[in-house]
């Protein structure tokens, strides 16, 4: 079976060219030397934009062609898998424009829609210097204007993506003196209409990674704004903000995973070329597992993200929950993968300029860390999931599912629903269908096992699973809900709870597509292309076996001795023909692959 | 408590405090109903679960940002006396 | 608190020195406060010479003015270099400040010159020491980028033509290539890849002829962009047979005592960065507000600060410790040396990158009152990886502990003498001669963690958690005996590397246990205490994966409150708690 959001993403990489060939605009060697410049990959964005990617950040019904976020999800990932900082300085476009997607008047949106389409940058200003993220502490602040239309804008605005190169900005003001929940509003300011004397930019900050991104931010002074710059209704900025940020998260896991590509396809180069005490450095025993439990996570976070991707369609009243956890979880897993394949480069892992590969290994994992600083960091978000643990215990002690929800995200065959916005929610009532679904799914599996058509190590897996997470919910249950100094313990269930939400997202999608992508006939057929090679990853739950155990010792750090690391060897053979094959390292076959098999 | 008969705005006022009180690890005494609950640091997002012991305690259904659009206990326990007392009407 | 009066005939020991705890080291005086803007060697000028990828010159002269070359220059043969924790404690204050500087223009003599002294070529000693001594340069050149730290692999070769010998090949990656006086080359003299194929040669490059030498451009890295990697080609290049040191074909047998001394000193110099790390995220979690309070108020983040100050305790006892063991167990420290420089990086790093999830945004910043952290971030790696990486120094580890584990662990071996713990105390000279390339049946650091729990048993918090450290130990005795062959050489499988892994971190415990029990004299009550070693304990048997026992929760309190007394009295953080500039 082919994955549908893949076709859109592998023709976009197509048409980029290859990026080892220093002609191409798109190259790495270019996206290095912009690095260590500091320069604005300007030409890329162009390029990107001539291939009509801003259309895909905006939603169907305004203009564009985003339909499913799930294909929104791969086109970046083959954008950051080449380099981040065109990703994050391209894509940035998206999240200033996602307010108005989730919360605008048709009108306003269908206006920004077509301007986006035709190049106009977008970008969204939340954060201050002295506030990071504690946004109701915001000082930016927008008045009536003095003939009671409109508003006048004041302010500093730091750390923006793009504060400079941005047309557009969506900006979160204060409209209410006192604050409060109920005291922000989103602006749309339209910087090309403002009076210049009115705002100025402020001056690009000297950044570890992603050098060449426009991070900087923007000084309003007694900015006049028109009153159809409001986005939504006055005072309902928060509200936007963090219903906006459900989507804007999960989509950050396409850099995590594109991040992770770079970094394990260069490690898997260099240990087939190097040779070392006489032998490949690839068949040395602990320069494999190296590489194929970084391949396991690898897998592993792309299940999550998958999931996660098609929930925001498919189970959207649940977002709180599953966003906070795939921005947590996935930059976390490809953060700490870093040191693990830099055993393997040694050297080269730390090399800039020319010498080997462009550098890119080092830059790659300088880049990756803001991913997990931005659009809310990692603490925001296991915070966020903390105050969520009492729906969490009771829907999980009451087993509620959204039957029809969790089938649809976890199904890749089914087409998806249209996104509907007033669905989303700010904490999730139902608390996580794909966690609450595990007693369910775990003798699903155990079934198979018994049948034989999945190894029993699964079965075990899976049961082992579900025993740590009714440990976990106790513990969760046990916790004190309290609005102001949650215990640091506290912080590590919601890291558990993170991890089980990850195996159970995986659990979900092998029983889901096990068919579709792994079936008997498929392994009978005599195939010899990336089909069947995928078939071998999804036969007997090779791939969910090696899921279930990383996830199961990030669940319970006390279950780590006790796990077999011997699945990983498994992995070696599907890693190799897959990065063999030049495509992307994932569990679904990526078109073209026959032709450079 | 399961309501059979609708709480009374009181009822649900003191209810309230005690849960504010339990959240911020303070004296139910020190919790006054008229302040605006943001002062007391329950602002943003720890409000938004206040409103899942509200559905269990009340079994209605609120928004989530009902802390935010009535900021106190009063304004809180108010609408919930007028939503209560139109359910139940609605239900008979 | 446990009484240790069992320990007290252990301490007919000196008095601890103590003095000098109350002054700032004579570097750390010069250097002056860092954080101060205008402080041209502070860290807005160190980051600016890090942008421009150069060593800060004002920094080269402060160091020259110091004389530093004389600390890497044996007392023997003029210089200061007597013991390998001081030498860590004055390399400090330059690796609290830049990374860069601290090996480019000083750590790197001790690895250029240590082979030197390993050896018993006084004439040579004695010139090297005059290079040193009048501030010279003196450059390493050991490894080779196409064949890492495979040292056996190595190319460059070295052929006797009568009084002579002529070298080809080229050396890359070596930290002050063309800037040196001397460098060490290690260079191949016989054709097999055994353990008697090469040799070293120290060259006066003042001589060497120039029209036989090429030198090759600039590799620049991620961190440490201020140091000079260069590299060098020789194109049939005469030299004097006598450039060669020591025995012909000695050179790798050279290299692994020599190196004992450059992993345990540079490991424990590297706490200086982490230092620095530390102190800016206590001072932004301190300063900074966020919902209404000051971040150092929330719970989580006084668990991550107090937790990261206990990964620094360990990774300054174990590296302080295997420091002093270079002269106390010099038959030991062929396994401690690689143990040290695998775990204590990686504790540091794993810590960083918590620390830098307080610092959220601000650690991601080149600029501003934090930029120093990301610098330090990117050099730590590097630094790490001069001259033996992660993976060479568990592949050392390995093979020695199948017979450690027979002959010594948990086998009536004596622990190590209270002299290996006794903070700042004096010890006998140096001497590199002593050291052996392979541990023999001895392991006496690790022997003091069954000895300290048996010790501990009654104490409600220490006994259990040093209990399961020795359950650990024990079976990781019994997995080590039973390690197959073929897992005891560099092709081994995962086990051995994971047995290295469990190896150290044991290690680690026992030296937080002697730190802790043989410096009970010491003038500052948070050393004497139990609660940093309790949550090190504790940091470390999670390491393990192994369960926690239920502590007591004032211990990561307690370690909190120090942590914020030494900013506030702006004292280093490490066991020393000196007073800085």
């Amino acid at each position: 079976m082919r994955y549908g959001p893949y076709a859109a993403a592998a023709r976009l990489d197509e048409r980029l060219g290859d990026p080892q060939d220093d002609g191409r605009l798109f190259s790495y060697a270019r996206c290095a030397a912009l690095d260590e410049g500091e320069e604005f990959p300007l030409e890329i964005c162009r390029e990107l934009d001539f291939l009509g990617l801003p259309r895909a950040y905006v939603p169907v019904e305004y203009g564009g062609t985003l339909l499913g976020y799930d294909e929104a999800l791969q086109l970046m990932r083959v954008v950051a898998r080449r380099d981040l900082t065109v990703a994050i300085g391209h894509g940035k476009t998206f999240l200033g424009a996602v307010s108005v997607w989730t919360s605008g008047d048709a009108e306003q949106a269908r206006r920004l829609g077509a301007e986006i389409a035709g190049g106009t940058i977008v970008s969204w200003g939340l954060t201050e210097r002295d506030h990071g993220s504690d946004l109701l502490a915001g000082e930016v602040r927008a008045v009536p204007g003095p003939d009671g239309s409109g508003y006048r804008l004041s302010g500093e605005k730091w750390l923006i993506n793009n504060a400079t190169r941005g047309h557009q900005l969506c900006v979160l003001a204060r409209t209410d003196t006192s604050g409060g929940p109920r005291g922000f509003s989103i602006l749309l300011v339209d910087r090309r209409t403002l009076d210049p004397a009115s705002h100025r930019p402020l001056p690009a900050v000297a950044l570890h990674g992603i050098r060449g991104a426009d991070i900087s931010g923007v000084a309003f002074t007694d900015a006049a704004v028109p009153a159809t710059a409001l986005v939504g209704t006055e005072g309902g900025g928060l509200e936007i903000v963090l219903k906006s940020l459900q989507l804007t998260r999960t989509l950050c896991a396409s850099l995590s995973l594109g991040a992770a590509d770079q970094a394990l396809g260069l490690a898997v180069d260099y240990a087939n070329e190097r040779h070392n005490f006489g032998r490949p450095l690839v068949d040395l025993p602990q320069t494999r597992r190296l590489l194929t439990e970084s391949y396991a996570d690898l897998l592993l976070a792309e299940a999550v993200t998958l999931v996660a991707g098609r929930a925001i369609n498919a189970l959207t009243g649940e977002l709180s929950v599953s966003s906070a956890i795939t921005k947590y979880f996935v930059p976390t897993l490809v953060d700490r993968m870093f040191p693990r394949l830099a055993k393997v480069l040694g050297s080269r892992a730390l090399l800039v300029g020319d010498t080997y590969r462009h550098g890119r290994f080092q830059k790659v994992q300088r880049d990756h860390r803001i991913v997990g600083i931005f659009d809310g960091s990692t603490m925001v978000n296991l915070h966020s999931l903390v105050n969520q643990f009492p729906a969490l215990v009771r829907g999980y002690r009451r087993g509620r599912v959204d039957l029809a929800g969790l089938q649809a995200a976890a199904t890749l065959e089914e087409p998806l629903g249209a996104f509907d916005r007033t669905r989303l929610e700010l904490v999730s009532r139902p608390g996580s269908s794909p966690v609450q679904a595990l007693p369910l799914a775990v003798e699903e599996l155990c079934e198979l096992a018994e049948a034989g058509e999945v190894g029993t190590v699964v079965g075990t897996l899976a049961t082992e699973l579900r025993a740590a997470t009714d440990r976990l919910i106790e513990q969760m249950a046990g916790h004190r809900p309290t609005a102001l100094d949650v215990p640091a313990e506290v912080f590590a269930l919601a890291e558990s709870y993170a991890a089980c939400f990850a195996a159970a997202a995986a659990i979900q999608l092998w029983l889901r597509n096990r068919k579709a992508f792994g079936s008997d006939e498929l392994r009978h057929s005599g195939l010899q292309n990336s089909e069947l090679r995928h078939s071998e990853l999804w036969y007997s739950g090779l791939w969910l076996e090696a899921a279930l155990t990383r996830a199961l010792a990030l669940v319970d750090p006390t279950l780590r001795t006790e796990l077999s690391g011997e699945v990983f060897d498994r992995l070696a053979v599907p890693l190799f023909a897959q990065h063999a094959s030049g495509r992307l390292l994932s569990l679904l076959p990526y078109p073209g692959e026959e032709e450079s098999a | 408590m399961t309501t059979t008969t609708i709480s009374s705005t009181t009822e649900i006022r003191d209810w309230l405090r005690e849960r504010v009180a339990f959240y911020l690890e303070r004296p139910i005494e020190e919790i006054d109903s008229a302040a605006r609950l943001v002062e007391y640091g329950l602002d943003s997002l720890y409000a938004l679960t206040l409103c899942g012991d509200i559905e269990d305690e009340f079994d209605i259904t609120v928004p989530p940002t009902l802390a935010w659009d009535f900021p106190s206990v009063n304004a809180i326990a108010e609408q919930l006396h007028d939503q209560i007392s139109e359910q139940r009407l609605a239900d008979r | 608190m446990t009484a240790i009066d069992g320990h007290t005939a252990d301490r007919a020991e000196e008095a601890l020195p103590t003095g000098y705890l109350d002054t700032a080291h004579p570097l750390e005086t010069r250097f002056g406060d860092p954080d101060d803007p205008d402080n041209p060697v502070g860290f807005a000028a160190f980051l600016r010479a890090d942008e421009r990828g150069e060593l800060l010159p004002a920094g080269r002269s402060l160091l020259d003015t110091y004389q530093l070359g004389a600390e890497f220059v044996p007392a023997a043969h003029g210089g200061r270099l007597r013991q390998a924790d001081e030498l860590a404690q004055t390399l400090r204050p330059v690796f609290r400040r830049d990374a860069a500087l601290g090996l480019g223009h000083g750590a790197i003599k001790l690895i250029a010159s240590a082979t030197v002294w390993s050896t018993a070529s006084t004439d040579h000693q004695r010139w090297l020491a005059q290079v040193l001594l009048r501030g010279g340069q003196a450059a390493g050149a050991y490894t080779e980028l196409a064949s890492g730290h495979d040292l056996t692999r190595s190319t460059v070769r070295a052929t006797r033509d009568g009084t002579q010998y002529r070298l080809t090949g080229s050396k890359e990656v070596i930290n002050n290539v063309n800037r040196a006086d001397s460098v060490t080359l290690l260079a191949r003299t016989g054709d097999g890849s055994g353990s008697r194929d090469h040799s070293l040669l120290l060259l006066d490059m003042s001589t060497v002829r120039r029209d036989r030498l090429r030198f090759l451009p600039r590799f620049r890295t991620a961190g440490l962009r201020a140091v000079h990697l260069g590299g060098v080609e020789f194109l049939d290049c005469p030299v004097p047979a006598s450039a060669v040191v020591g025995e012909l074909g000695g050179a790798l047998e050279t290299v692994l005592r020599a190196f004992q001394v450059t992993k345990a000193t540079l490991t424990a110099a590297t706490v200086g960065c982490f230092d620095t790390q530390l102190r800016m995220v206590t001072r932004f979690a301190l300063e900074r507000r966020l919902y209404h309070r000051s971040v150092a108020e929330l719970p989580h983040v006084r668990s991550v600060l107090a937790n990261a100050y206990a990964d620094l305790l360990i990774s300054d006892c174990l590296s302080s410790t295997v420091c002093r063991a270079l002269h106390v167990l010099p038959g030991q420290t062929a396994v401690y040396a690689p143990a040290t420089k695998y775990l204590v990086p990686l504790l540091i790093q794993e810590s960083v990158d918590q620390l830098a999830t307080v610092l959220g945004a601000r650690s991601f910043l080149r600029e501003g009152p934090y930029g120093i952290f990301q610098k330090h971030l990117r050099d730590l790696p590097v630094a790490s990886l001069a001259h033996s990486g992660a993976t060479v120094c568990q592949a050392t580890v390995i093979p020695q502990l199948p017979r450690l584990a027979r002959r010594s662990w948990l086998s009536g071996q004596q622990p190590a003498p209270a002299s290996l713990f006794r903070l700042g105390a004096p010890l006998p000279e140096l001497d590199f001669r002593r050291l052996e390339i392979a541990a023999g049946a001895e392991d006496s650091l690790l022997a003091v963690l069954p000895d300290a729990a048996a010790e501990l048993r009654a104490d409600p918090e220490l006994g259990p958690l040093s209990a399961r450290l020795v359950t650990e130990l024990a079976a990781l005795k019994a997995s080590c005996t039973a390690l197959a062959p073929r897992n005891r050489t560099p092709l081994a499988e995962p086990i051995g590397f994971e047995l290295a892994e469990r190896y150290s971190i044991l290690l680690a415990a026992s030296a937080c246990l002697g730190v802790w029990r043989h410096n009970q004299d010491h003038p500052n009550p948070f050393l004497r205490d139990t609660a940093w070693l309790a949550l090190a304990l504790r940091r470390l048997t999670a390491r393990l994966g192994l369960p926690v026992p239920p502590g007591s929760a004032t211990a990561e309190q307690r370690v909190f409150t120090e942590l914020v007394t030494r900013e506030r009295e702006n004292r280093s953080f490490d066991l020393a708690g000196r007073l800085l500039a």
